[in-house]
Order: structure tokens, then C-alpha cells, then sequence
């Protein structure tokens, strides 16, 4: 479905991603695993159009070619990022931030159904429509975050570390609903520094470190690979 | 009463006027210099159009309005956008549009001083004395005011109530996120900066039914209204016409109690006490 090839940044000199490479397919949960600073928000931010790859670089969703294109048409190819800093419009309120959602073509038709799905999925949301995105709790932002990228209809969402910043309760709550959202059709690729709970909801996961990917399996391979717990599970 | 009559009557002009700038430095993200100089061609326009056919002011709007936009569209388009895509932050922006549209502002002041001459021009239209309260008012203000209030509330409402309104709030408040919804923000900002100048010129339009200008006079109302949108508050309208009001107000307070000298003065006075006191403006809060 979406297939991100050869990816380069640079930061002037800086090499923050070299040739990195991912694919991800129909209604499956992908991971990136990295350390701080290991350019998985560069990655992602590439793909969405919104930090220019170097040159040779390929991203193909659903057999459409969208290197190199701006982040607003990015979104109409079915690719829906949540950025590090959530991507909100924290002075409206959380129904202006579900209707900007709605606002690339692609999700006008079933404006109504995503919403009440988004509604269902997050209670919370339903209770808080009035209010001003910039007076609710880290958890309820990334709840906006999320249902704000839901409402675009997209195939695959990707997240930007989700659980920073949140508590271990509200990371087991948001881990809980983003399996639900992968029930609903959706793929989901999303880049974390908590290793244990996202490649215990993945299917797939890959491995970045300073820039490349130094390894990819399912997520249940690399829960039981050494390096992986080393680096990443603070076992050993 | 009188004071306080006047003073909202003028207000609710500036009001308008201010949303201009606003909608342009809320959204486009430029500090427009020359938003007066758009003004006072407007009034000019007025002034010729009304001469010419002794038609109603207001029907000169048709014309004026649509034409402010396509105006104000193409310095976007032609020259803002180049500065916005080399700018590396919002401060090299604001020094590089506050340079460029001060130049633009002399552009304007040639061309009407030009094609209008460097007199002050004034016609009269519904000068005739309305009572009220037992005092007496120039049915002119009294209709600047209400066409003013019209558009002021229209606009409100567009931006608050429809989606495309919601599109230029987006764009305000976080430009980046709005690119991840699909929104094309160099679009968007280019509407935002065109219908400021549309506003703005209706504002000039409204204006010259009681005020007297010359070509030179477009740098007052751009610090008038910069006054009113940072007492405001940047992000919110409903500051800048509230601060508008406060404008009028202590503009009639001073000129009809001190001495009309002293006007501009005293706005500035009330704008430096806002700014040392309240940076972030009567609604605004701070960036975190």
C-alpha cells in the first residue's frame, strides 16, 4: 500500500535519515523502533511532506507516486500524520479541530460516519466538544490528535511517538485504541521509544539507528531478539 | 452622552478598518505598512466615484471591494510570497514584510498624489443633523456606523460559522497543522491578505462620508488600526473590536475635552500603556 524508498535528510550537513526504505501494507501495524535523535520524526515528517527528502527519493501510496509533494496533497493520497508536537489547533474547539480534519476531499462523503466512529472510539471527545483544545490534558490532546487525522478517512495513520508525555495508564489506554483503530480498516505506522507496548499491538516493526535501518521483522521476533531487548527493553 | 455617542460612532468604523490589518497579520502573517495608503485610495475612490455620479457611497463599494482584493491578491502573490518561502522564521518575516510594504505605502501615496492631487478632498453626503437624545449628529457617521456594523458582523460570523472561515482560523493559529489537513496555506493566506485589503478598503469607504483627506494621511490609520490590533490582541476579533471602541472613545474624550491636537497622542499613550502593561493584548494570551 504505502511504499517509502531511499529516503535522505539532511540538515544542511547534518545527515538526520540516510536511504531509509519502509513498506507498509493493508491494515497492519508497523513500528519504528529508535533512540532519541535517531531521525524517526524526520522519517515520518518526509513522508508527509512536510521536510523535503534529498533527491532519489521514492514514496508510492497505492500505486500513486507522491515524492516530493507538499504535505496539504500528501493528506488526499490517504496518509494521515499526527506530528511530534500533535499537529492541533489548540484554540479551537475539539469539534473545529474534528471538522478541519474532514477538510481534505478525499473524507467529505463520510464526514458524518467518521465522526460518530471517532465520537464512539473516544467518549471523551463526545463530552468535550465545546471545549478549547488548549485547556484539556496531554491524553485528551492526543486523543484530538488522533481523531482529527481519523477524520480525513485515511489508510494509514502515523503517529509521532504517541505515548510521550503521557502517563503509563493513559499509554496502556491509547495503546488499547489504536488496535481498535487498526479494527476499523486503518493501517497504522507509528514511531515510539516504548518498545514493550507498541510491538505488543504491532505486527511488523522496524529498527532505526543514527539515521539507517538496521533491522526488520515481526513484532514478535524482534520482543524476543537480544539486540533489540538490549537496546530497547532495558533487559540484559 | 454626546462624547460617548461620538466616540462609538468612530469606533465602530475603526473597527472595521482594523479587521483589515488583522486578517492580514492574523492569518497571512504580514505586517502590513501600506494598509492605509488602501484605505485612503479607497476613500479617493469614493470621493471621484460619488463627484462624478452623485450616486450613494455605498453603491461605490461594488466597485472598490472587488477591486481592493484583486489588488491586495497580486502584492501578495507577487510580492510577499517570494519574502514568506525565504524567510526563516516568523522575525525575519515580520522585518522583511515591515520593510517592503513601507516602500509599498510610498508606491500607493505617489500614484494617488498622481492621479488626485495633493489636496484634501471631502464631499457631502447625508451631512444632514440626526437628533438623538437630545443631541444632534451628522446622519453621515451615524450611516458609517451601521454599514460598518454590517460588514463587521458579516465577516464575524464567516469566520466563525462557515468552513471556509474555519480554514483562515486554522491557518492562524497553527499554519503547520493546517498543511496536514489538506489545507494549501500559501492559498489561504493569499485570501486572508486580499480580503484584508477588501475589508480594509470598505473601512476607507465608510470613512470618507465625514472625514477629510488628502494623500498623505494613509500612515495614521495604518498606526490607528496596528494600535487596535495589538491592544486586541492578534488572534482575536472580538478584542479588536472592543479596543477599537476604546480607540474612538479616547480619541472624542480628548479631542472634544483637551484639545483635538492631542489625539493621535493619546492613542499612542493608551497603545504604550497596553504594550508595557498587557504585550499579549485585552484578550490575547500568552504563547507557551
Amino acid at each position: 500500500m504505502l511504499e517509502a524508498k531511499n529516503i535522505s535528510v539532511f540538515y544542511g550537513r547534518h545527515r538526520a535519515v540516510e536511504s531509509a526504505s519502509v513498506e507498509i501494507r493493508q491494515n497492519e501495524i508497523v513500528v519504528m523502533l529508535g533512540a532519541n535523535g535517531a531521525g524517526k520524526s524526520t522519517f515520518l515528517r518526509a513522508i508527509g511532506g512536510l521536510t523535503p527528502a534529498m533527491k532519489g527519493a521514492s514514496v508510492v501510496m497505492d500505486g500513486v507516486n507522491i515524492t516530493h509533494r507538499p504535505a496539504h496533497e500528501v493528506v488526499e493520497s490517504g496518509i494521515a500524520l499526527v506530528p511530534e508536537d500533535r499537529g492541533i489547533f489548540a484554540d479551537l474547539t475539539v469539534m473545529e479541530n474534528l471538522q478541519l480534519g474532514a477538510h481534505p476531499k478525499r473524507a467529505r462523503a463520510h464526514e458524518k460516519e467518521n465522526l460518530d466512529r471517532i465520537l464512539t472510539l473516544f467518549p471523551r471527545l463526545a463530552e468535550r466538544r465545546k471545549q478549547a483544545v488548549r485547556t484539556m490534558s496531554g491524553g485528551e490532546r492526543q486523543m484530538v490528535a488522533i481523531g482529527r487525522a481519523m477524520m480525513s478517512a485515511p489508510s494509514i495513520l502515523m503517529l509521532d511517538e504517541p505515548s510521550l508525555g503521557l502517563s503509563p495508564l493513559l499509554c496502556s489506554e491509547l495503546f488499547r485504541s489504536l488496535t481498535a483503530v487498526k479494527e476499523t480498516g486503518m493501517s497504522i505506522f507509528l514511531v515510539e521509544q516504548n518498545a514493550k507496548q507498541s510491538l505488543a499491538i504491532a505486527d511488523r516493526g522496524y529498527l532505526l539507528d543514527n539515521g539507517h535501518i538496521t533491522g526488520s521483522d515481526t513484532a514478535e521476533a524482534l520482543a524476543k531478539d537480544e539486540t533489540v531487548q538490549k537496546a530497547y527493553l532495558g533487559a540484559g | 452622552m454626546e462624547i460617548i455617542i461620538i466616540g462609538l460612532l468612530l469606533g465602530g468604523t475603526y473597527a472595521l478598518m482594523a479587521m483589515g490589518l488583522q486578517l492580514q497579520y492574523g492569518v497571512a502573517r504580514i505586517m502590513n505598512l501600506a494598509n492605509g495608503e488602501v484605505l485612503v485610495a479607497a476613500a479617493f475612490g469614493t470621493f471621484w466615484f460619488f463627484s462624478a455620479t452623485q450616486v450613494s457611497p455605498f453603491v461605490a463599494l461594488i466597485g472598490i471591494v472587488p477591486l481592493a482584493f484583486v489588488v491586495n491578491w497580486a502584492i501578495y502573490r507577487f510580492l510577499m510570497l517570494p519574502l514568506v518561502k525565504r524567510a526563516k522564521n516568523q522575525g525575519q518575516l515580520e522585518v522583511d514584510s515591515i520593510l517592503a510594504t513601507f516602500g509599498i505605502s510610498f508606491i500607493f501615496i505617489g500614484i494617488l498624489l498622481a492621479v488626485f492631487g495633493g489636496d484634501y478632498l471631502s464631499y457631502s453626503y447625508m451631512a444632514s443633523p440626526v437628533h438623538l437624545l437630545g443631541e444632534t449628529y451628522g446622519l453621515n457617521r451615524i450611516a458609517a456606523f451601521l454599514g460598518s456594523a454590517v460588514l463587521c458582523v458579516g465577516l464575524y460570523v464567516w469566520l466563525n460559522r462557515t468552513r471556509a472561515g474555519l480554514t483562515l482560523r486554522a491557518v492562524a493559529v497553527n499554519p503547520s497543522a493546517a498543511s496536514l489537513v489538506s489545507i494549501n496555506v500559501v492559498n489561504a493566506s493569499a485570501l486572508a491578505f486580499a480580503l484584508g485589503g477588501a475589508v480594509t478598503a470598505a473601512g476607507g469607504m465608510m470613512l470618507s462620508m465625514f472625514l477629510t483627506f488628502d494623500a498623505s494621511l494613509g500612515v495614521i490609520f495604518t498606526l490607528k488600526a496596528l494600535v487596535i490590533v495589538i491592544m486586541g490582541g492578534v488572534s482575536d476579533i472580538r478584542g479588536a473590536i472592543l479596543a477599537a471602541f476604546i480607540l474612538g472613545l479616547t480619541e472624542t474624550v480628548v479631542a472634544i475635552l483637551v484639545d483635538p491636537g492631542l489625539t493621535l497622542a493619546a492613542a499612542y499613550v493608551l497603545f504604550l500603556i497596553i504594550l508595557l502593561v498587557r504585550p499579549q493584548g485585552l484578550f490575547g494570551r500568552r504563547t507557551s
